[in-house]
Order: C-alpha cells, then structure tokens, then sequence
C-alpha cells in the first residue's frame, strides 16, 4: 500500500509551515520582551532583590504516656547559618563572631567544611545560641554579610524517665543519609529522622510536613522582609503519639532498679498494651542530642555492663524455671501425666554417667506435678520429660512464642534459639546428643536462649489461656493479632491453679511476690537460671488479677542469685504499685 | 551492505542531523554549567550520564535509519500493540514521585515507554490514513483515527502525564489537514476540549462563544447540525463548572496536578516568577557560562531538565535564545517541506507527524519557560536532560531522514 502517491496542495504546506512560524515567532516576541525589552527591570530583581525561600521546620510529635503526660517534648533552639555565596569575607565573618560569642572559631570552620552543600544554601555554623550571643551578632549584622539564625525544634525529655531503648532518638541527615533515603519522602539536609526506637518506627506520623516562607533579600544578603509575591505555607506538626506506658510505675522501676543489670516488663495481657519497660542499666536519652562529651562517650562505650544493650529486646538469657510451665502443659495436653503420679526427689537423679541435681540440696521427697510446679522440683521433670521427644518440646515452645521476634512496635528485636533435633544434630553431629541434653532444655537451660519481651509475651498467653494479642507501645496500634495456642480448657484451669499455688502455698517459690491485698490474685513462676557469668539471674514471670484487670510482670535480674528471694519481690512492688488503690488503678487501666 | 548504507546516508538531509546535533552540544554545555560549582556530585552525574546516553542513542539512530520503509510499513500495528502493552507496564511496578511512567529493569536508571508511544502513534496512523482511500470530506472518517491516539493518550494520561499525552494527541490534527480534512471538522474535534477549559473564566468562555458563532456561521452546514453544535458546547462549558463542584477533594488535586506534575514543594508560580527572572536578567548576551547566579540559586528543581532554557537564557543571553529557535524552526520547517515533496502518503505523513511533535515540544517547552502557558513536564528536544526523551529523539530524526528518500531499493 506504499503505492498511495502524495498529492498535497501546496496550500496545505503554506497553512501548516504559517502556523509553525506564528508559534516561533510567538516565542521570540515573547524572550525579546523579556530579555532585552524589560531586561534592566529583571536584572535588578536579580541582583538587588534575591527571593529566599526558608523552610519553616514542623515540630515533632510528642510522645506522651497513657495519660497524656509528656514523655518527650519539643524545645526550640537557634542555629546559626551562612551562605556561603554572600559572604564577602570568610574569614573576616568568623572572626567577628568567635570573638563576639566565644564560640571557637575552628568549630566554625569544621562545622562550614561540615555541612557545605552549595554556593547559595545555608552552611550551618553552630547550635544551641543563646538570647545573649544572638544578641551580640545582631549587633554585628551590617558586618556579618551571608550570616543568619533560625529557629530550630529540638527532642527535649523533661527527665522523669530514662526509658531510652524504647524511646529511640533521632538524628541530622547528612550527605550519607541522603543518599540511601527515598527522594519521594522529601528529607533535607540537616533534617531530623527517627532513627531508633519508637522514634524510628513512628517516623512517619511523628515528623509532620515542613512549610515554607519567602523573603526578600537585598543584595548583602540582609533580609527586606517578607516576599509579598509568595504565599506562606504553614508547618504541618507531626502527630502526637500516644503510648500505653504508665510514666510513674516506670519511674518507681527505674529508681528500683538503679545499679543492677536488669530487665523489668510490664504488661496488660488483654491487649498486650505495654506498661513500663525497663532495661538496666541505661542511658539519659539525651546522650544522642549532641550535649555528650567525648568522655562522657567513652565511659558508656567501655562501660562493660553495656548501657547502650536494650536488653529487653535484644538481650539473650536462659529462662531457668519459668519455662517449666511448657513442660507440665505438653505432658497434660498429651496424656502422659498422671496426677496422682509422685516421683520421689532424693536431691539428685542420674542418666547414664551423668548426675543432675535438684536445687534443693536433700531433696523435696514425694512430689506431684502440683508440688513439683509449685516448688519448682527439678527431679521430677527429669522424669517425666522424658516422655517427650525433643522436636516435641521445641514445637511447644514455639506455640508459646519463642524463637520468634515477638512483633512489639520497636525498630528491631533478637529471636533466641530453640533447640530441635536439626540444630542438636548440626552442633554435636548426629550421635553427639542425648536425653540428658532435653533434661536441661526443659529446665531452661543450656543451648536454648529467649529475650525478656518473648518471656512477656510467653506469660501473657497462659494469663490469657491462649490467646494474646502482640505486644504493643503505641497505644492504638491497629496491628493487634492473636496469637493463638489451643490448649484444652481444663489444662489451661489446671495451670493456672498451679501457678497461684506458687504464691499461697507454704513452700511456694513465689511467696515474696505477693503484697498481700485483699481480693489480688496473683499467678507466677520464679526462675533461677544458671550461667557461665557467676551468680545465676534470677526471674519471675506472672501475673496479677482484681477487679477483672489484669497484669502480667516479667522480672529478669542478671546474676541476681535466687529468683525466689530477689525478682520475686520486685514483681509484688509492681503488684503493690498498680492495685494498692482505687485511683493508682484507674490511673494504670483507664483507657 | 556497508556501501549501501553509506549511499543511503549521502543522500538524505543531512542538515536534520547537523541541526540535532549542534543542539545536543548546545545541551551539554548547559549541563555542565550546571554542575560547576555545586559540590555535590549529582549534578556532575545529569551531564556525564547524558553524555553516555548518547551512545544508545547513536545506535538507535543508526537502526532507525536503516530499516527499510516498508518494514516499517508492514510492523507497525503490532508494535503499536507492544507499546500499548508497555504503557500499562508501569501501572504494575512502583510508584515514582506518585507517578506511574517508569519502567524499572534493575538499571540504575529508569525507562520511560510513554516517550516511545509518541512516534509509535504517528507512523501506526500514517498507515492508517495511507492505506485507506479516505473520503475526507466526512466526519465520520476521522472517527478511526481518533480512537488510534485516544487509546494511548488516555491511558499516558492516567500516569498521570499530561504533557506527554497532549504530544501523543496533537500530531491526529496536522495529519487529518495534510490528507484533505476539512478545517471546521477538525475544529468540531478541538471545540468541546476548549469548552470545557474556558467554562472557569467568563471572559475567555463569552470569547470562545463568539469566535465558535464566527466559525459555525463561516462554515455554513445545515441549520440544525449549527444549533446543536453551539448549543451542545456551550451547555458542556456550563455544566463543567457544575461538575467540578460535585467532584471529591482528592479527586480535584488529582486533576488539578495534571497542570502542575512536579513535585514542587515551592509552588508553581514561584518557580515560573524564578525562571522568567534568570531568563530576564540574562539580557541580550547573557551572563556567561556558569555566571547566571539564578541558576545556581538552584530555585528551579528541574533546571536540567524541563526549565533548561532559563539556563541558557541566563547565562547565554536572547542571542542564543534566537539561535535556538531559528534551528528548531528550520529543522521542522525543512521537514514538513521534505513531508510535501516525497513521493508516498504513508512516507509524508509520517514526516508531517514528527514535525508536529518537535513543534509542540519546541513551543510548550519555550513558552512555560517563560510563563505563556501553565507548567507541563515537557523537555526540549536534544537539548534537555533526559535519556528516553534523547533515544526518542534520535529515532524520530533517524525516521525523518529515512523515509524522506527517495524509495529506491532500500
């Protein structure tokens, strides 16, 4: 069909080719008249009057605690600038102001190599200016060509609380930072981002939208004002967020816990809403804003507790005893314990060559599983998890949330390792392994480890016979899924009794847990675990019922000694703390 | 085979390619007055990597010319088909600045297919119109043609790229008046687009009322056929603004961004302010390279690109501006006069086609520099930033200096 021969009247060339030339000429009227009609008007726009556009920075969202008090706040501070295009003398400039502010002039010249990223956008110089030294450069301002101030929102933590590892902080954007963050979500050079913690994972909500005014500038630079050319763009500030924890229970925590190496987590198991977190020892969360000297540094870098750890989520510990619970409730649920059984418990029981030893030296004599629950015999689940295979018990385990992130709304968090048959094959070979390793696994000790938010959520599914939604900050958290363990009804009943045992009956381990108020029912298991650090750490899990409220507490003391004489009392000063009255009640279940 | 080639190159216009040429100097030279003087090194990389570009760009150049014209002929439905297909790819992947026009390949540079539909379009409707002996003299014919361009218009358009699909939509107008369509036909087609658009200011709509009065009197159809025509449009004008009313918030910006794609957190009107003031200031010699201190103010988020004009006119002055223009209207000028004179339908279409779209490239580009029109993310030919857009570029010279020889055995 090539063949259809063009036949165009030329009109039709003329038409076409007239209107591309009206377009071209259009285009040239319309440059001359710029250019070299209008030029003088524009090239003293240009020169004389420079339009500024200065980002008004959005304050960060608070982070307030379940009532609404103030965790982390705002407060705004001054930073000075220079444009490194309208400075006239550089060195002259800095001069003129180390000597009227005393601030060193090679901090100047650092922080100007610092955060140099153009000819006409501002260098930052300082932080942190005072009314007094702003003062004395506006003074000098005729001089000062290119140098400015703004305002600039700072985190500000009104000191009640450390709770740093949850908190996070937030840091400048620098050119590295830059590179690897997402254009689409619009950071700036020297912008805040959250960069741990809730800080990090709220990011989003807490960082609001920048706005933005013009100014006009003359041609030293100096501000004429605003532009009346441009509108004003107003900051969005970022959105509050509200979180579950109860500021006063933990400030009373972090007080208590002042020089131990500890963890204390408490939780309401019906929502899996976080009370307080403690990990000790800690930081002032303030470390990160730039007010820490170097030495300051050191001594928390090289402090060999490890302040910066947030043990919570990333420290790894064996769970001792505690874990016990996983054991008695495999063997129920599968028929393979008899109530009325007794082992008698001599104080040692031997497997093969090997001697494994109950706590109590002499032993507790005849026990059943309810003794051997409540007074955390070791002999007797030496006995009976036997009946067990090891793959068996690591899948009950994992139905209890351990060896996985537990999904709390923090930035990161470890997993631990629950030992089956694959990994005990892989370390020792496939003859290398025997029963006498699941004798230890089943006391929580040995190869298997679990933070302490796991042992959270682990105690918060048997408060709730099952069934308890992930562990959570943010109060509001639409993220709320179940994790669901089913257990017969009867069993879970029967643990539960079990676990209140614990705390009332004469020879429970639990005793110190409880501060004895009327109509407080409380549930737990106290832990003593061994390790290659010394002094075994002593835990408790449990939790507390009146009233249809209910509260789970996880207490881990590292080389704390027994878990009977030294977590357990902490966790009945929590118990104490929240149930004491009608209003310390309201305050921590309010909603 | 080589030999043949080279006869083939000595023949045609070589005047196309020199032009091309000289202006994608021009364009590197602007890029690296950009980059000088900032410190980052992301400027630096627009220059280098446009430079690399142009390797690809020669190869394509080189296929593009040498592809038989029936070859093209035969192919081009079923590429046209591809390239629907590949339009709607970018819907799948990942949004880029909530946009959806990139096609990602693992490359550390984005592809752009909606770049390659506007030449696709022109040669799949010069086959059209060519192949079929058209009665022009009825409306009803230009119904197919329409359906070709609205298809891949429409769905550039939900990108949401307007630029782009205005470029895809013009060229259908030129090529229908170049075959014999009468004028008031393809005024019937640009009137109720223009209803709509001047329903939101009085003076303009009570213009456009008279000058359509003007033309319906001018053209003299039949009486009903006049009314309805009048009547239909201006009953759409009045009801846009109705329409308008009843749509969502969101829906309004989403449509509203159309006239405003970048993502501009300074405001439209600012960066317009900005860039007429650097072309201002730039005055008749300009300030020199690398001297324009507008330019370097960096107010102007995609100076190498879209705004790469207020560059040049900065810092090279109206001379340059001059020079600029004058090649652009002797490269599209020479190629509708090579459209006239060659010796097949399909061939001058096609020609007609790509000049349509270097114009309408040409003029949004120079105009929204300097605030004739509303901002739309439209590049200049050769000159700006842009390695898809300088790809297409080269095919669409490659084809216009391919099918304007004489058809002799290649």
């Amino acid at each position: 069909m090539l063949k259809a021969a063009n036949l165009i009247p030329q009109k039709r060339l003329i038409v076409v080719c007239g209107v591309v030339v009206i377009l071209m000429l259009s285009l040239i009227f319309r440059f001359f008249y710029l250019q070299v009609y209008y030029h003088e008007t524009y090239k003293q726009k240009a020169e004389v009057n420079r339009i500024r556009a200065i980002p008004l920075n959005a304050p960060r969202g608070l982070i307030l605690d379940r009532n609404g008090e103030i965790i982390v706040d705002n407060y705004p501070t001054y930073v000075l600038t220079a444009i490194p295009g309208e400075m006239i003398d550089k060195h002259k400039n800095f001069q003129i102001i180390s000597k009227s502010t005393g601030i060193d002039i090679s901090l100047l010249e650092t922080n100007y190599k610092k955060y140099y990223r153009g000819k006409f956008l501002p260098a930052r110089l300082a932080k942190d200016l005072t009314f007094d030294q702003l003062s004395r450069i506006e003074e000098h301002k005729q001089e000062l060509t290119g140098i400015n101030y703004m305002q600039f929102p700072e985190r500000y933590f009104p000191r009640k609380i450390n709770a740093a590892h949850i908190l996070g902080y937030v840091k400048e954007v620098d050119q590295a930072l830059l590179k690897e963050l997402d254009l689409k979500d619009n950071y700036l050079y020297g912008d805040l981002i959250g960069w741990r913690g809730l800080e990090k994972v709220y990011e989003e909500s807490l960082r609001g939208e920048k706005g933005i005014y013009f100014v006009e500038v003359d041609a030293y630079g100096r501000e004429m004002g605003q532009s009346p050319d441009y509108k004003k763009e107003n900051p969005i500030p970022g959105k509050d967020l509200q979180t579950s924890l109860l500021i006063s229970l933990q400030q009373m925590l972090e007080n208590l816990l002042d020089g131990k190496r500890a963890v204390v987590l408490v939780s309401s198991p019906k929502t899996g809403a976080m009370l307080a977190m403690v990990s000790k020892p800690d930081y002032s969360p303030d470390l990160f804003i730039g007010a820490t000297t170097v030495n300051e540094w050191q001594d928390i870098i090289s402090n060999q507790d490890k302040p910066l750890l947030n043990r919570m989520t990333h420290g790894l510990y064996p769970p001792g005893s505690t874990l016990k619970m996983i054991t008695a409730m495999t063997l129920m649920e599968k028929g393979k314990v008899n109530y009325s059984e007794t082992i008698y418990c001599s104080g040692i029981y031997e497997l093969g060559d090997r001697h494994f030893r109950c706590w109590k030296e002499g032993g507790h004599g005849k026990m059943d599983l309810e003794q051997a629950v409540t007074q955390s015999c070791n002999i007797y689940f030496y006995h009976l998890v036997q009946r067990l295979t090891l793959d068996e018990w690591a899948e009950a385990c994992k139905s209890f949330g351990f060896g996985e992130m537990t999904g709390i709304d923090l930035a990161s968090e470890a997993k631990g390792v629950i030992p089956n048959s694959t990994f005990m094959n892989k370390l020792y070979g496939r003859w290398g392994w025997s029963k006498g390793h699941l004798l230890n696994l089943s006391l929580g000790q040995g190869e298997l480890v679990v933070t302490p938010i796991q042992m959270m959520q682990y105690i918060n599914i048997i408060a709730m016979h099952g069934a308890a939604p992930t562990l959570h900050i943010a109060k509001g958290n639409p993220k709320i899924s179940s994790s669901i363990n089913h257990y017969s009804h009867q069993n879970w009943n029967r643990m539960e009794f079990f676990l209140r045992k614990v705390i009332t009956s004469v020879h429970g381990t639990g005793k110190r847990a409880n501060p004895g108020i009327p109509g407080l029912i409380i549930a737990g298991k106290t832990g003593t675990a061994q390790n290659s650090h010394g002094e075994p750490h002593a835990l408790f899990v449990g939790y507390g019922k009146k009233d249809n409220e209910l509260v789970s507490v996880v207490v881990l003391i590292e080389n704390g000694g027994s878990g009977s004489e030294t977590a357990a009392p902490i966790a009945g000063r929590v118990f104490e703390f929240l149930f004491s009255s009608k209003e310390s009640m309201k305050l921590a279940f309010s909603s | 085979m080589i030999q043949l080639f080279l006869q083939k190159f000595k023949e045609s216009t070589l005047s196309i390619l020199a032009i091309a040429l000289f202006l994608t100097g021009v364009g590197l030279i602007t890029l690296k007055s950009i980059s000088t003087g900032h410190e980052g090194n992301y400027f630096q990389q627009s220059f280098y990597k446009q430079l690399f570009f142009l390797l690809p760009a020669l190869i394509v150049f080189l296929i593009a010319f040498f592809i038989p014209r029936h070859t093209i002929h035969r192919y081009i439905y079923g590429l046209y088909g591809f390239m629907i297909l590949l339009i709607l790819i970018p819907f799948l992947g990942e949004e880029i600045a909530s946009t959806y026009r990139w096609i990602r390949i693992g490359l550390p540079f984005g592809f752009q297919p909606s770049e390659f539909a506007k030449w696709i379009v022109v040669i799949a409707l010069a086959r059209y119109l060519s192949d079929h002996n058209l009665e022009m003299n009825y409306f009803s014919v230009s119904i197919a043609p329409i359906i070709i361009v609205l298809i891949p218009a429409s769905i550039v358009l939900n990108q949401p790229d307007l630029g782009t699909a205005i470029i895809i939509l013009v060229p259908v107008l030129p090529m229908l008046y170049w075959i014999g369509a009468r004028p008031f036909h393809l005024f019937l087609m640009v009137a109720p687009l223009v209803s709509i658009l001047t329903a939101f200011h009085w003076l303009s709509f009570s213009i456009w009322a008279s000058i359509m009065v003007y033309v319906i009197f001018k053209a003299k159809p039949n009486l009903v056929f006049s009314i309805s025509t009048f009547f239909g449009n201006l009953f759409l004008g009045l009801l846009s603004p109705v329409l308008w009313g009843l749509l969502k918030e969101y829906q309004k910006k989403r449509i509203l961004t159309l006239f405003n794609p970048e993502i501009d957190p300074l405001g439209a009107a600012y960066q317009i302010i900005q860039s007429k003031t650097a072309v201002g200031a730039g005055g008749l010699f300009g300030k020199g390279w690398g001297q324009g201190t507008q330019t370097h103010l960096k107010f102007l988020p995609v100076q190498e690109s879209d705004f790469i004009i207020s560059v040049v006119g900065e810092e090279f002055g109206f001379i340059a501006i001059l020079i600029l223009i004058t090649l652009f209207s002797l490269f599209i000028l020479r190629t509708m006069r090579l459209a006239y004179n060659v010796d097949d339908r399909f061939s001058s279409l096609v020609l007609v086609g790509l000049g349509t779209i270097f114009t309408a490239h040409v003029f949004v580009n120079f105009a929204m520099t300097v605030g004739m029109i509303p901002v739309k993310g439209l590049p200049l030919p050769f000159v700006s930033y842009g390695g898809s857009f300088l790809l297409s570029s080269y095919i669409m010279v490659a084809l216009i200096m391919n099918l304007s020889i004489d058809p002799k055995d290649y």
